[in-house]
């Protein structure tokens, strides 16, 4: 019953996008998921191939009223981030332990920053989707030095729409990289399937399956499941990961 | 993706493209003085400092190539002597004059490796 929490640095990183194809990824390797939006402006749906009207039901609705994509549980939170309560909740939830078979990824954006620092101790894993670019890497003191030991113990990076053919790109990735170490755990290629995908009203993996983000995001997400059963430091246990970032990719 | 794309691929066998890989020269790496001022930013010690309060044990690496590294290590290499471990606060306070010539050195070298 662990707790995987997405967020960001900045917004436009496209935290919702990974939060939604790692729910995939742990849900294909047999995980039962539930993705939690706390977002005012939610477009989780989207990235199932949902339509762009649909309001998520509340994190507290009846079963009977649960949106279900690809067998991912879709639900929303949006007072969880002035909820005092919220941690508390999740225990009584059943939530907030370790464990393979039932799993929640709560996709936090990149303004709610208190609350991610709220709740990031007491989750399996941080996932932080970050950009390679200058803007991002300026707020990087800034968030490391607000950051308390055990969010930085728990916190795994993600360079997502990495543009390698761009000079200043590489440069920014290979900065995060010698910077973060084994903490960063993948790259997502910058990929017009994904807002094309988007577009079509479908799931990324039924309208471009050979994406090249596609493969990287799930790769991403299999080197995340060892921080279901220990917690705090998934590059620790993983075994096979993302493709190697010297494949260039349109 | 374009369909004329979609057919080269299909045709080529592969499921995306592969750019050739072109050496970043380390006169262009040192274009960014936003690095600079980064690797000067004594808070970027921060994710150090957790390394040396809960070692971790050997891993694989996911992303690169060469072997992971702490942030005040990856200094040290660059003139400066490595942070006692005991003293990790005190060194993100303290790192000031890191030699980022080397530390974009390294990363011109990596480029060369194609590892960037």
């Amino acid at each position: 019953m662990a707790v995987i929490v997405c967020h960001g640095l900045k917004g436009g990183a496209g935290i919702t996008f990974a939060a939604a194809h790692l729910a995939m990824t742990l849900s294909e390797a047999g995980a039962e998921v539930t993705v939690l939006s706390v977002a005012q402006r939610d477009t989780l749906p989207l990235h199932f191939g949902l339509q762009p009207a649909l309001t998520l039901p509340s994190l507290f609705a009846p079963a009977e009223d649960a949106v279900l994509a690809s067998g991912i549980n879709l639900r929303s939170h949006i007072k969880a981030v002035d909820d005092a309560d919220f941690v508390p909740t999740l225990h009584d939830l059943g939530y907030l332990e370790p464990g393979p078979d039932r799993v929640m990824v709560i996709d936090v954006p990149a303004s709610e920053f208190a609350f991610a620092r709220r709740i990031i101790p007491h989750s399996s894993a941080n996932l932080c989707v970050l950009n390679a670019a200058p803007d991002t890497l300026a707020l990087l003191p800034q968030v490391l030095d607000e950051s308390s030991a055990q969010t930085i113990a728990r916190t795994t990076f993600a360079i997502n729409a990495l543009d390698e053919t761009r000079r200043l790109s590489r440069h920014s990735a290979a900065f995060i990289r010698e910077l973060v170490g084994p903490r960063l755990i993948g790259r997502i290629r910058l990929d017009e399937a994904v807002p094309e995908a988007i577009a079509m009203l479908q799931p990324l993996a039924r309208y471009a399956p050979s994406s090249a983000a596609l493969a990287d995001v799930r790769a991403i997400g299999a080197a995340m499941v060892p921080a279901l059963e220990t917690a705090g430091r998934p590059w620790v246990a993983r075994g096979e990961l993302a493709a190697p970032s010297s494949s260039r990719a349109a | 993706m374009r369909i004329d794309a979609r057919h080269l691929l299909d045709r080529l066998g592969k499921n995306d493209f592969a750019y050739k890989e072109f050496e970043d020269r380390f006169t262009e790496l040192e274009l960014w003085p936003i690095l600079e001022a980064l690797l000067r930013d004594p808070r970027l010690q921060a994710i150090d400092a957790v390394e040396t309060a809960a070692p971790e044990p050997v891993v694989s690496e996911a992303v690169g190539t060469h072997a992971p590294e702490p942030l005040n290590a990856l200094f040290s290499r660059y003139g400066r002597e490595p942070a006692a471990p005991s003293d990790a606060a005190a060194e993100r306070r303290g790192v000031q004059t890191q030699d980022v010539r080397a530390m974009l050195r390294h990363l011109s070298d990596l480029g060369s490796r194609g590892e960037i």
